[in-house]
């Protein structure tokens, strides 16, 4: 555990090093702060302006960070070659995969969590809150991240990082459009109809963790009124998990067979 | 407890490049083993194969033929690494770290506690001479620097195997005594040191034992001395003449001045005897006689001869 740990605290503070990722972080926080002025073009909607520009920010920050930094997370070690001194210590190639992974989760949460209270201080400053529905939005595209690094360090484990890039770009959104996908499948013939819904069942899902619009049941749920329920967040929860780790399972086979020329 | 400490069995490494899968035989063939407390060098021009070998004995490169053990077990194996330290060629470290960081990490990933590891990485900066520079983020370090923290980190799991490749490249003439007294160090605590080089003035200062190979194959494995002493080249006698004549020469001697006098250098089969006792029946005075044996330069020019002919 201590190796991993190890691993996982030196990828944080590389990121925590990296002036691109304060430039990035930089950018999202005036996107934030933009709703302040956006809100003002609108009749009485500024709360609900700044709750959707806000998130949008978490979210297209937040999936940005997650391919730039997981695209480079093991193509960067491989290039600058500091896995040749890494590798030949007591460390099984899972545990360095492993840490860099939780290491990266553990930037992105801190980056996410400076949006989200860069969020919370402008919502505040409007007289309103940073409520559950704010809260349990934040959580599903952090996991949404999550699922996107994992998808950029699957690829990353064999391709240069602008393929790894472009295809976990790709991956995201062809995953954002899975309802849209499943709903072409419909009017398609049979062919057309298996291919399209075989892929959008390979293809995670990361519609369902930007739920606000959609309807969930029979019901549509929204961050600015009643947002999704605790088993839908536990679900959807757990369908990025698990999928995190199958990728991240196929990223550590591939690393172990690799050899470090 | 078996004396071998590493041992290298037929290692063979195919590598397969570009869009046709050209084959490069990076290594051919590679047997050799290292005992316990001893240096041993592995020598070889350059692009001979001695990085890939080390790499296959450090796990980072799978072999496409033989077998390694390193430390009674096969590789790769995380047992075994845990007593091994390994400085890669021309290493390449976080640069955003300093020193004590670097250190730090290196002692996580051997288990060590947090404790021992700030100990630990305290004596190891004293010992490679960077106490000024601890501070100092590594991107900030010249070559040499890098080179003695890669010696720190090496030495941070308290190896009883140190792996070392190309530890005196690029260094200066004092770097690299530093880099000799240390692994001459190393082996007075008794720790094994394997290191490849193809600088062989260092190695005949530093190895008991050495290996060489050219072209992926290994031609040579023993003893330093032994490998040296088996041929006399030839012999080296310095002469003051003063009023006498100069005997005749056997056949294939050279003849040569320098300031101390008159230079002979007698063939290996010449009957150095019977030309001393002529040069003083002519009055001549010895001033100094050379054998003249084969030096690890001579040998290694002739393996890569003798490889390049068999290539042929």
């Amino acid at each position: 555990m201590r190796r991993i740990q190890a691993i996982a605290w030196n990828t944080f503070r590389e990121a925590v090093r990296n002036k691109i990722l304060y430039s990035l972080l930089f950018f999202a926080v005036l996107i934030i702060l933009s709703a302040l002025a956006m809100g003002n073009l609108t009749l009485h909607e500024e709360i609900r302006m700044t709750r959707d520009i806000g998130l949008f920010g978490i979210d297209a920050f937040g999936v940005i960070i997650a391919i730039f930094v997981g695209v480079n997370l093991l193509y960067k070690e491989l290039d600058l070659k500091t896995v040749y001194t890494i590798l030949p210590k007591p460390l099984h190639r899972w545990e360095f995969v492993l840490g860099k992974w939780l290491g990266m989760l553990l930037t992105l949460a801190v980056q996410m969590g400076v949006m989200g209270l860069v969020l919370g201080v402008t919502l505040w400053l409007q007289g309103a809150h940073f409520d559950t529905p704010m809260v349990k939005a934040v959580w599903l595209l952090f996991v949404n991240v999550m699922l996107v690094t994992s998808i950029a360090v699957f690829f990353s484990a064999f391709s240069s990082p602008f393929l790894s890039g472009f295809f976990a770009l790709g991956c995201f959104v062809v995953g954002r459009s899975v309802p849209d996908i499943r709903a072409l499948a419909a009017r398609l013939g049979p062919l057309g109809k298996t291919v399209l819904e075989t892929g959008s069942t390979l293809i995670p899902n990361m519609h369902l963790f930007y739920p606000s619009g959609a309807i969930v049941g029979a019901e549509e749920v929204s961050v600015h009124r009643d947002f999704v329920g605790a088993s839908y967040l536990l679900t959807t929860t757990g369908y990025g998990v698990a999928y995190s780790l199958i990728v991240l399972i196929l990223a550590m086979l591939i690393f172990r067979k690799r050899d470090f020329v | 407890m078996s004396d071998v400490v590493l041992r290298a069995d037929d290692l063979a490494k195919t590598f397969r490049l570009g869009f046709l899968r050209k084959r490069i035989e990076a290594v051919r063939q590679a047997s050799f083993e290292v005992q316990r407390g001893e240096i041993f060098g592995y020598l070889g021009p350059n692009g001979s194969g001695k990085t890939t070998t080390l790499k296959m004995l450090m796990g980072l490169v799978f072999p496409s033929r033989g077998r390694a053990e390193v430390l009674g077990r096969p590789v790769p194996n995380r047992q075994a690494k845990q007593r091994l330290g390994y400085l890669p060629e021309s290493p390449y470290f976080y640069d955003y770290l300093t020193p004590e960081e670097f250190l730090d990490l290196v002692g996580a990933l051997f288990d060590v506690k947090r404790a021992e590891r700030r100990a630990r990485a305290n004596r190891l900066i004293e010992r490679v001479g960077l106490s000024s520079a601890r501070g100092r983020p590594l991107r900030k370090f010249s070559k040499g620097m890098l080179q003695r923290i890669g010696i720190a980190q090496a030495l941070m799991g308290d190896p009883e195997l140190v792996v070392l490749d190309e530890p005196m490249t690029g260094l200066d003439p004092i770097g690299r005594k530093e880099i000799r007294d240390l692994m001459l160090d190393l082996k007075r605590e008794g720790r094994t040191v394997l290191y490849s080089t193809h600088i062989l003035p260092d190695v005949e200062m530093t190895c008991d034992r050495v290996a060489m190979i050219f072209a992926g194959r290994i031609r040579s494995v023993g003893p330093l001395a032994e490998l040296l002493t088996a041929r006399l080249l030839s012999t080296e006698v310095c002469l003051r003449l003063g009023a006498a004549d100069l005997p005749e020469l056997p056949a294939g001697a050279r003849k040569s001045e320098n300031p101390d006098g008159l230079v002979i250098d007698l063939p290996a089969n010449a009957d150095v005897d019977a030309f001393l006792r002529a040069v003083l029946a002519a009055g001549a005075r010895v001033h100094s006689l050379t054998p003249r044996r084969e030096s690890l330069e001579d040998l290694f020019v002739r393996e890569a001869a003798s490889q390049s002919q068999g290539a042929a």
